[in-house]
C-alpha cells in the first residue's frame, strides 16, 4: 500500500518531470515517487504552484496542510476519480431516514466505546485497576442501543468520553496528565498530543472517504451543519481509541516523548518540531501494523482498516446489508 | 422459446432492435462475464458500485488487451453496447490474459456473437485468444450455444433487475476479485 509522506521543511514543491521534488531552504533537494504515495503532508511553510498539485491531482494524492502550532489548515483533495451521484443521492436518503440514521450512528457510538474499552481492558491487565470504569463503559454501550434520538446518543458519547478519559492520568506515566481533555489550544502537553493525534487520525479518515463516491460532508453521527467534514468526524470517532490513544500511551509510557518535546506559548502547549517527527514517526509506524482480518481471510493494515471501515458504511448506504464498524477483536 | 410477450429477453431484444428507443437495459459483455463468475459483483457493477481502478490485475489485463495483436484487429462500438475487436478476416476476437475463467470469457463472446446475429442481423464467427498461454479456441453460435446464452441474458436482466444484491458466499475467486473488501466487510 503506497504510504504517506510528511514535509516539515520550509521549501518549495514543485513537479519535475513525471515525479514531485522538493527543494528545501535548508539542504538538498528531494524528489518523492507520485505513484507509491497516499497521502502528502505539509508541516512546513511550503510555496506550491498549480503544475504540482495538477501532478498530485492526476495520481489522486490528497494534500493535508497543518499551519503553525500543528493547526489542522484543511486538505487540497484531488478531483474525483469515483464520481457516483447514485451514491450521494442514497447516503443523503440514509441520512434522512430517521431510523437509518439513528441505526448508523448507534453502531458508530457502540464500535467507539468497544474501542475506548479495548484500550482499558488492556491496561486493566497491566497492574491498573479499573474495572469500574470498564463496567461504566459496557452499561453506556448497551444504553446506547435504546437510545431513540442522534441527540441523546451523543449525550451518551460524552459521558463514555468522559470516564474513559478519567483513566489517562494513571496510564500515562508521569510527568504526562491530561486531568481535562482540553483544546483549542490545549492547555499542556497531554492535550497537545492528543490534539495533533486526533487531527490526524481525521485526515486518515479524509483519504479513505476521498477513495470513495461518498460525500465527506454528511455525516450520521455529526451534524452537516458543523465546520469540518462531519462524516470524517464521524469515522474518527471509531478509531482515535486504536490510532490516536494507542499511540499516545506508547510515546508517553517508553518514553520516547518528554517536556522537552513541548513548548509552551502565551496561552497554550505545542508540539515541537522534534516532537512532531516523533510522534509522526510512531503515527505511520501504526497505520502500517498489521493484524489478521476473519472475514477478508488475510492479514490487513490499521490503515487498510480505516478504508475497509467506510467501504462497509457504503455497502450499507447503497445496499442496506449491515454495517460494520471497527471494533478491535485483536 | 415460447412466444411469451413477459419474456424479459423477448422485450430486450425488441428494444435493441430499434435505434432510437432508450435500452430499457444495457447489457454489456462484462456483465455476462460476471454472471457467469458471481451474480453479486454483477450486481455491484451494474450499479456503478465504484472499484480499485488500479489494482494490479486491472492494469495487466488492460496491458495485454492494448498490446496483443494490435495490428490485425479493430475496435467497435456497436450501438454505445458492446465494445467488439473485428479481425481482418472479419472473425470476432476476444482477448484474455488467462484461461482460468475460460467458461465466463466464452459466453461473454458468445454474446456478441449473439447480439450481431439476432440485434443486427450479422453472422460472425468468434475467437478466444490467450495471447500469454499462445492458446486460441474458435467459438461459433450454434443453436445450443445460442439457447445457453439466451438463458444466460434471462439471468443478468433478473439479477440487475433486484432491489437488493446476491447473497455473500464464498467462492475460490473471491481471493482475487476487486470487490472483496466491499463484500465481505
Amino acid at each position: 500500500m503506497p504510504n504517506n509522506h510528511h514535509i516539515f521543511a520550509d521549501g518549495d514543491l514543485r513537479r519535475s518531470e513525471d515525479t514531485l521534488r522538493i527543494d528545501r531552504l535548508d539542504g538538498e533537494p528531494k524528489y518523492l515517487a507520485i505513484e507509491n504515495l497516499d497521502s502528502l503532508y505539509l508541516h512546513g511553510q511550503v510555496t506550491f504552484n498549480t503544475r504540482a498539485l495538477g501532478l498530485l491531482n492526476e495520481h489522486g494524492v490528497p494534500v493535508h496542510i497543518f499551519g503553525w502550532n500543528d493547526y489542522y489548515r484543511g486538505s487540497y483533495l484531488p478531483k474525483r476519480s469515483h464520481v457516483s451521484g447514485n451514491t450521494v443521492v442514497e447516503q443523503v436518503r440514509t441520512y434522512d431516514d430517521r431510523s437509518r440514521r439513528l441505526g448508523i450512528a448507534t453502531d458508530m457510538i457502540a464500535a467507539s466505546i468497544h474501542n475506548m474499552r479495548a484500550n482499558l481492558r488492556y491496561y486493566n491487565t497491566r497492574g491498573h485497576k479499573f474495572t469500574d470504569v470498564l463496567d461504566e463503559l459496557s452499561a453506556l454501550k448497551d444504553r446506547a442501543q435504546t437510545e431513540s434520538s442522534v441527540e441523546s446518543l451523543r449525550g451518551v458519547e460524552a459521558l463514555a468520553r468522559k470516564a474513559y478519559y478519567g483513566c489517562f492520568d494513571v496510564i500515562l506515566r508521569d510527568p504526562f496528565e491530561l486531568t481535562r481533555r482540553e483544546y483549542n489550544p490545549p492547555s499542556n502537553e497531554a492535550n497537545a498530543l492528543l490534539s495533533f493525534l486526533n487531527a490526524m487520525t481525521y485526515t486518515t479518515c479524509v483519504s479513505a472517504i476521498r477513495k470513495t463516491a461518498l460525500d465527506p460532508t454528511v455525516g450520521f453521527m455529526h451534524e452537516p451543519g458543523e465546520r469540518r467534514f462531519t462524516l470524517s468526524l464521524d469515522i474518527a470517532d471509531i478509531f482515535k481509541p486504536i490510532l490516536a490513544d494507542r499511540v499516545m500511551f506508547r510515546l508517553v509510557n517508553r518514553q520516547q516523548l518528554s517536556f522537552d518535546d513541548f513548548e509552551s506559548e502565551l496561552d497554550g502547549c505545542l508540539l515541537t518540531e522534534v516532537g512532531r517527527a516523533t510522534v509522526l514517526d510512531e503515527y505511520e509506524q501504526t497505520l502500517d501494523e498489521t493484524v489478521e482480518h476473519p472475514r477478508l481471510s488475510r492479514h490487513v493494515s490499521y490503515k487498510t482498516l480505516v478504508q475497509t471501515d467506510v467501504y462497509s458504511l457504503k455497502k450499507h448506504v447503497l445496499t442496506g446489508e449491515d454495517y460494520h464498524p471497527t471494533e478491535r477483536w485483536w | 422459446m415460447n412466444e411469451n410477450s413477459n419474456d424479459p429477453l423477448e422485450e430486450y431484444i425488441t428494444a435493441e432492435r430499434d435505434p432510437h428507443a432508450e435500452p430499457i437495459q444495457r447489457i454489456t459483455g462484462l456483465m455476462v462475464q460476471y454472471y457467469e463468475v458471481c451474480k453479486r459483483e454483477l450486481w455491484f457493477m451494474s450499479r456503478g458500485i465504484d472499484i480499485d481502478r488500479g489494482a494490479a490485475n486491472i492494469r495487466r489485463g488492460t496491458h495485454v488487451d492494448e498490446t496483443s495483436y494490435r495490428d490485425k484487429r479493430r475496435s467497435f462500438q456497436v450501438n454505445g453496447r458492446i465494445a467488439i475487436d473485428v479481425l481482418d478476416s472479419g472473425d470476432i476476437m476476444e482477448v484474455k490474459v488467462s484461461s482460468k475463467l475460460e467458461e465466463p470469457a466464452r459466453l461473454q463472446l458468445l454474446y456478441y456473437l449473439w447480439y450481431l446475429d439476432e440485434i443486427l442481423d450479422i453472422e460472425r464467427e468468434g475467437v478466444l485468444a490467450y495471447p500469454r498461454e499462445r492458446k486460441r479456441e474458435r467459438v461459433t453460435l450454434t443453436a445450443e450455444n445460442r439457447e445457453r446464452i439466451e438463458s444466460v441474458l434471462r439471468g443478468v436482466i433478473g439479477t440487475v433487475d433486484r432491489e437488493t444484491p446476491p447473497t455473500l458466499e464464498k467462492k475460490p475467486v473471491c481471493e482475487a476479485c476487486l470487490y472483496q473488501d466491499l463484500c465481505w466487510m
